[in-house]
């Protein structure tokens, strides 16, 4: 790449944008249902510079950021060079440091993306870190953990301490462990407990990228969205490729892979290993909060963000969870919606009752023991919820069990005719951690 | 932009969820503008407020006991 003309302060040969694409993973890697096992290891500094190559290559990473439409990859999917623009101004306005914290809370149960990277590619993350700090003008960063993620505090303390004895001039990383529960990832919470506060979603007036962790402009990215910009520091945005990092939920584990954006739903599912003459029922699109699709309109649907938004529904934090033909559709929605409102903070009446009355009906709707107005119910009471919490948190619960009205329209109405499918008592296919 | 207390200033009713405790007063102070849901919780307008609904979302908002109304 000798076409665009050498900025002033780069000497280094080597600094020259890459020519290929870069991989975020090289290989599909299976995982539990919870944790991520045994027999991972993470790459070290060495490994990690002989694989993605050194240093940053190109001098606007924020233009850069912006011409590949980067989003928040925790499943949010806000742009990334408009939050990086807030903080700069703010950060002008206020005269106030700005933060980066690198969220690596992953809350959502069926997703492992987070934590694989953390795991596997600890330099990537601290990459994108300091390449973020630096295009925001920051010379403080957080990293933010599960305080019960052990395995990663252990990479991510390793990865920090090679990076000092190799004398990389990069911001403090601090790393501060998050309690464990599902909402310690939010990112109202994060800037809450950052503050001295509980680790909970808080009612915000102002996006954090303009007052956040004590006032200050704060950025808060979800580990995969560093990664990424890691990746684009060194491609520049001509070498990028479009890809989705997905976790894929099938035959009682999880599987972590990167495919390309415009693949379809049925691709990403194959090269996870599902089976090629089997057709599922429906898939379960980003998440406990995403949408239940019926496999007719998720099987050639594209995993890009822009497709998926065409088709009114999210990549969110990446997962697919295809659901076997046979399985209870109505029994799974049942059980997802009772650990969704148990993980409720419980500070938002219309989170901590409207959940707990969406789960008990359908609870009674998974039995067979539904009342004749029971589905109605279910109707109004998810159009009272949406939108009324500090944060997203009900408004997943509601638009999951919204899409599981129409997906599994038919055994909803069997179930509630008395009548349920006789998988309805069958084990639970998707995790639901104990004890929340 | 628009100044707070300016006469046909744009301003909307909030409820900040996490203080809010469903006491009720809103919906009995602002009966035109307030509803409560299903659970007690108090669901307001997703839009401007009109000069003449001021005065009772006023009053709403000075009458909650756990200050989650407000008015801007």
């Amino acid at each position: 790449m000798t076409s665009r003309p050498a900025a002033p302060r780069r000497t280094d040969a080597d600094r020259a944008p890459a020519t290929r694409p870069l991989p975020l993973l090289t290989d599909p890697v299976r995982v539990p249902l919870t944790g991520l096992g045994h027999g991972l290891a993470a790459q070290d500094l060495a490994t990690h510079l002989a694989t993605y190559g050194p240093h940053r290559a190109i001098d606007d990473l924020l233009t850069a950021v912006d011409e590949i439409g980067l989003t928040g990859q925790g499943g949010g999917h806000f742009p990334v060079a408009a939050k990086w623009r807030t903080v700069r101004e703010s950060a002008t306005r206020s005269g106030r440091a700005p933060l980066v914290v690198a969220n690596g809370a992953e809350g959502e149960p069926a997703s492992a993306k987070d934590q694989l990277l953390l795991a596997t590619r600890p330099h990537l993350v601290l990459d994108g870190l300091a390449e973020t700090a630096a295009a925001v003008g920051a010379d403080e960063t957080v990293l933010w953990l599960h305080g019960d993620a052990h395995l990663l505090h252990v990479a991510v303390h390793r990865a920090v301490a090679e990076r000092r004895a190799a004398g990389l001039r990069e911001p403090r990383v601090r790393v501060v462990s998050a309690p464990a529960h599902y909402l310690a990832g939010e990112s109202g919470a994060v800037v809450r407990g950052l503050s001295g506060g509980p680790a909970l979603p808080m009612t915000r007036r102002v996006p954090a990228a303009v007052e956040g962790v004590d006032g200050r402009p704060t950025l808060v990215h979800n580990v995969e969205t560093l990664a990424r910009t890691a990746l684009l520091a060194r491609t520049g945005a001509e070498a990028h490729r479009a890809t989705a990092l997905v976790t894929v939920v099938a035959d009682g584990s999880r599987t972590v892979l990167e495919v390309d954006a415009r693949a379809p739903v049925r691709v990403a599912l194959l090269l996870a290993g599902w089976p090629v003459d089997v057709e599922p029922a429906a898939v379960l699109l980003g998440g406990y909060g995403g949408s239940w699709l019926p496999w007719d309109r998720a099987a050639h649907l594209e995993l890009s963000p822009g497709a998926l938004r065409a088709a009114g529904t999210s990549m969110g934090a990446g997962v697919l969870a295809p659901l076997p033909a046979g399985a209870c559709g109505v029994a799974e929605t049942a059980r997802l919606t009772a650990y969704l409102a148990g993980s409720s903070a419980r500070q938002c009446g219309p989170c901590v009752f409207g959940l707990a009355a969406l789960a008990d009906v359908l609870e009674r709707l998974r039995t067979g023991d539904a009342r004749r107005s029971d589905v109605e119910r279910l109707r109004r009471w998810t159009g009272e919820i949406d939108g009324r919490g500090a944060c997203h948190h009900p408004d997943g619960a509601v638009r999951m069990v919204r899409s599981a009205l129409v997906t599994f329209a038919r055994d909803v109405d069997a179930h509630r005719r008395h009548r349920p499918c006789g998988a309805a008592h069958a084990e639970a296919l998707l995790p639901v951690p104990a004890g929340s | 932009m628009t100044t707070t207390g300016q006469v046909g200033a744009r301003r909307r009713l909030r409820v900040d969820p996490v203080a809010c405790d469903g006491v009720g007063m809103c919906a009995h102070l602002a009966t035109a503008l307030v509803r409560l849901d299903s659970w007690g919780y108090p669901m307001v307008p997703d839009r401007d407020l009109e000069d003449a609904e001021l005065g009772a979302a006023g009053k709403a908002v000075a009458g909650c006991p756990r200050r989650a109304l407000e008015l801007r």
